[in-house]
């Protein structure tokens, strides 16, 4: 009596055995699984908000670096293009000043090489003057007679002409 | 600490002690209220009192207390594993809750289908129960589950569960489920559909008690065994069974961890794959359509 048989049917005990089984899934699913499960959702829910912070963070940096891209592009070619044109304004003022130099050497020479022309006949004129007039004084001397002295000096003219043709 | 912080710390050990002391009541109470076995004896449960009820009257037995203790030990357990449980900390006890969840729950939808996701808590109890059922024999107590009336409980409910989950696709389709493939094998339908909770009930219980009655004859068989060979040695060593040390441990690994944890494990299963196997998702789908149809 004070303990049951071995093998002992009683329909009691089943129902309560039953019931603890229902009882403890819901201490199982209230206590355990539900809070559980809300936290991983929780979690899960917090991770893909991080996630999905970290894409829109991405993007922005994407579209930053390329704004920044292009910008920096159009720098370089802004810097490239100033550089040229300024090589070219100095070029061109270069040339321009080179072409002046030039030009102005070239008139200093030109002008020197006429003023020395124009020296030589002044002087080769003086020389024949000088001549005409040594000559006239030693044939006067010579002939020690008074010719007619313009006929004189057009005598001598074309005898220097004829010398300085020679010559 | 916070004064937060050491509430906290002060309900986490009354949780843990909670959780322990259903196990020390247990052992309590079989010490205070059952006599010792003398020698080898194979009996059911103790009865510590009846209440009269018809059909035999409702005895309180030890199966059934430690079954409630279990009980206990599992709301403070799964309470102390929930207690302080947040998305942003990682404790050891929350990575371990969130392990078990998720474990039951892969395995429940591996066996059974994506529909039956909402009874990974019913498994994850019927695991809990029954493998710490047995395991109370570890303590030295009752295992319930060494009770057929516990596990005919159990069995039954999944019985029923096998039959709601049939009659889900109409219950003049179950009904003429019987009468395949032809209508005269129907009374072997019906004792196999009868069968399944038999013989689930019987074989949980029966490997828990063979354990037991197994692990009681060899202990007599080693006390007779050293009496025979060590019987000679003066005094009280020749009365002390020497061979009983160690050897019934080795055993006792056996037939109380191992097969406990198995057939916790095995009931588990079949309950998964005959309530998997009772609905048929498909044709279920088709019937609700067509009900739809009718009423609209």
């Amino acid at each position: 009596m004070n303990s049951l048989d071995i093998i002992s049917v009683n329909i009691w005990q089943t129902v309560i055995s039953l019931l603890n089984l229902v009882i403890l899934f819901l201490i199982v699913k209230k206590l355990l699984f539900k809070p559980v499960k809300k936290m991983i959702a929780e979690r899960e829910e917090k991770a893909a908000a991080v996630l999905k912070d970290a894409e829109d963070s991405k993007a922005r940096a994407l579209e930053t670096e390329a704004q920044w891209d292009a910008r920096m592009k159009s720098a370089e070619d802004d810097a490239g293009k100033i550089i040229k044109e300024a090589k070219q304004t100095a070029d061109r003022r270069s040339e321009k000043i080179l072409r002046g130099a030039k030009e102005r050497a070239d008139d200093i020479v030109r002008q020197a090489k006429a003023d020395a022309e124009l020296e030589r006949a002044r002087s080769e004129d003086e020389m024949r003057h000088e001549i005409i007039d040594l000559s006239s004084i030693l044939t006067k001397k010579m002939l020690r007679r008074e010719i007619n002295e313009d006929d004189h000096k057009e005598l001598i003219d074309d005898f220097i002409q004829e010398i300085s043709d020679i010559s | 600490m916070s004064k937060a912080g050491i509430r906290f710390r002060i309900t986490d050990i009354f949780l843990l002690f909670m959780t322990i002391l259903p196990l020390a009541a247990g052992i309590i109470l079989k010490i205070l209220f059952v006599p010792a076995s003398d020698g080898i004896k194979i009996t059911g449960a103790h009865i510590f009192f009846k209440i009269a009820l018809p059909l035999g009257g409702l005895p309180i037995t030890e199966a059934q207390v430690n079954s409630w203790l279990v009980m206990a030990e599992v709301l403070f357990f799964c309470l102390f594993m929930t207690h302080g449980i947040r998305a942003k900390v990682y404790t050891k006890r929350q990575v371990l809750a969130e392990w078990a969840v998720e474990k039951v729950e892969g395995l429940v939808t591996e066996n059974m289908g994506e529909y039956f996701r909402g009874f990974a808590p019913f498994i994850a109890s019927i695991l809990v129960l029954s493998a710490l059922s047995s395991l109370m024999s570890l303590a030295g107590l009752f295992p319930p589950t060494s009770d057929l009336n516990i596990v005919a409980g159990w069995a039954i409910l999944v019985f029923f569960l096998i039959t709601f989950y049939k009659m889900k696709c109409g219950p003049l389709n179950y009904i003429k489920s019987f009468g395949e493939p032809v209508p005269f094998l129907a009374p072997l339908n019906i004792i196999s559909e009868v069968a399944t909770p038999i013989s689930m009930a019987f074989r949980h219980y029966g490997n828990i008690l063979s354990g037991t009655v197994i692990s009681v004859l060899l202990a007599s068989a080693l006390g007779g065994l050293t009496s025979l060979l060590l019987g000679w040695l003066p005094g009280q060593l020749g009365e002390f069974p020497f061979l009983r040390v160690g050897l019934p441990a080795v055993l006792s690994i056996y037939f109380d961890v191992f097969s406990g944890c198995l057939q916790a494990f095995i009931f588990a299963m079949l309950t998964m794959l005959y309530i998997g196997g009772a609905f048929d998702y498909e044709k279920y789908l088709e019937r609700r359509k067509q009900k739809q149809a009718r009423s609209s």
